[in-house]
């Protein structure tokens, strides 16, 4: 828009043709994450197949600690996220940086594990897990998360953020988690050396990536 | 006088609601507290536009105030996004010109508007940082004779100011 060299004709200019508008809710954005969450583990679905295990009895202990740690992050960031939509001030929501500390507790349980291996305790655990190996899973979390992402920048560019750069961890924190969780549920493979590492490692390769591709897209 | 957070809170209720009158009344109230916010934070001259350019995001973003919380956090917040923006563009420009080599160059108005802006942050910078923005952004010294007078490098002088600069940038960003 151009400058004027009156503030009053400016404020005559704007106010020429106003318009109602409604406001922007956090929620809807929560709507529009649920959606695309829900649309990824089904396309998820359709490509990879629903493993039963987790109806069955079949899934380890492991599988439900990775995947509901990924949900409380999702949830968290998801949160924290869809409120950067409005302008504001004052302290910002810790729950998204605690909650991906609890999650980094899991590679780091594996790296343990692999130290104590090496120190000749197993604690059921092998090198020659194939899970440890298969990082196919890692990329098909953040494929789907792409999905996720979208739908988050989208609904940041209708709204007004002001913190960038927290908006982007934010953002990958979001997809990251979700994207993982939505892939996850199809993979029979749920060992702690697989899932400590390649189920939870899209939630931090999506932050970085976000971190530094976000703000261009929703700088306003 | 500004008007108080009851009253502004009402009038942007109905400037969402596209009462003309009461956004024309929001904005001109808008506009004289956005003088006093940026009179401390940026040269006089450089006011009128930053407001002007506040104004326009109030407009264009005046969906995203939430009716249930204060009106003047989010105008606050709107404005401290957008002095950033206008920060950030000030120190790109001058560590542009730094690549250039034409630092001592600088335009009159440039050097107040540095040192205006720098004043208050140059004590969270390591001394190396500052003296050469001091020496060269501001009194105007060539990145040679800065050299000379600190004992530094003509290529570490650029390099502490380019660096001071963008510490500068963040600092400012990070300020809540």
């Amino acid at each position: 828009m151009e400058k004027y060299n009156n503030r009053d004709d400016l404020i005559a200019a704007l106010t020429e043709d106003v318009t109602p508008v409604t406001p922007i809710r956090p929620r809807q954005g929560l709507a529009l994450i649920a959606f695309a969450t829900v649309a990824a583990a089904l396309a998820c679905v359709v490509i990879f197949g629903f493993w039963a295990g987790m109806l069955d009895g079949r899934a380890s202990p492991y599988f439900w600690i990775s995947n509901l740690l990924l949900a409380i992050v999702g949830a968290s960031s998801a949160t924290a996220l869809v409120s950067t939509v409005t302008p504001r001030v004052g302290a910002q929501n810790p729950a998204p940086a605690w909650s991906t500390a609890m999650l980094a507790v899991l590679p780091i349980a594996v790296f343990i594990g692999v130290m104590s291996l090496e120190a000749g305790h197993d604690h059921g655990m092998s090198l020659s897990d194939p899970g440890l190996r298969y990082w196919e899973c890692a990329a098909y979390g953040l494929g789907a998360s792409s999905l996720i992402a979208l739908a988050s920048v989208l609904f940041l560019r209708r709204g007004a953020p002001v913190s960038l750069n927290r908006a982007g961890w934010l953002i990958g924190l979001t997809s990251g988690s979700l994207g993982a969780l939505a892939y996850n549920l199809t993979c029979p493979l749920d060992s702690l050396l697989h899932t400590g590492v390649w189920h939870v490692a899209p939630v931090f390769m999506a932050a970085i990536f976000w971190r530094y591709a976000a703000p261009p897209l929703i700088r306003w | 006088m500004v008007a108080d957070e009851p009253t502004l809170a009402r009038l942007m209720t109905a400037a969402q609601g596209g009462d003309k009158a009461a956004t024309s009344v929001l904005l001109s109230e808008a506009g004289l507290w956005l003088e006093r916010y940026f009179r401390r934070r940026i040269p006089p001259h450089s006011i009128d536009d930053l407001v002007q350019d506040v104004l326009i995001a109030f407009y264009t973003k005046r969906a995203t105030w939430d009716p249930s919380r204060p009106f003047l956090p989010w105008l606050a917040a709107i404005a401290r996004y957008r002095w950033v923006d206008h920060l950030r563009k000030v120190y790109k420009h001058e560590s542009q010109e730094l690549m250039d080599d034409d630092a001592s160059q600088d335009s009159d108005e440039e050097i107040v508007m540095a040192r205006v802006s720098l004043d208050r942050l140059f004590g969270q910078l390591p001394e190396r940082q500052a003296e050469v923005i001091e020496m060269v952004k501001i009194s105007g010294l060539s990145i040679r004779e800065a050299a000379e007078k600190t004992g530094q490098s003509e290529s570490l002088v650029k390099v502490n100011i380019h660096r001071g600069l963008k510490k500068l940038a963040t600092l400012v960003e990070k300020a809540e």
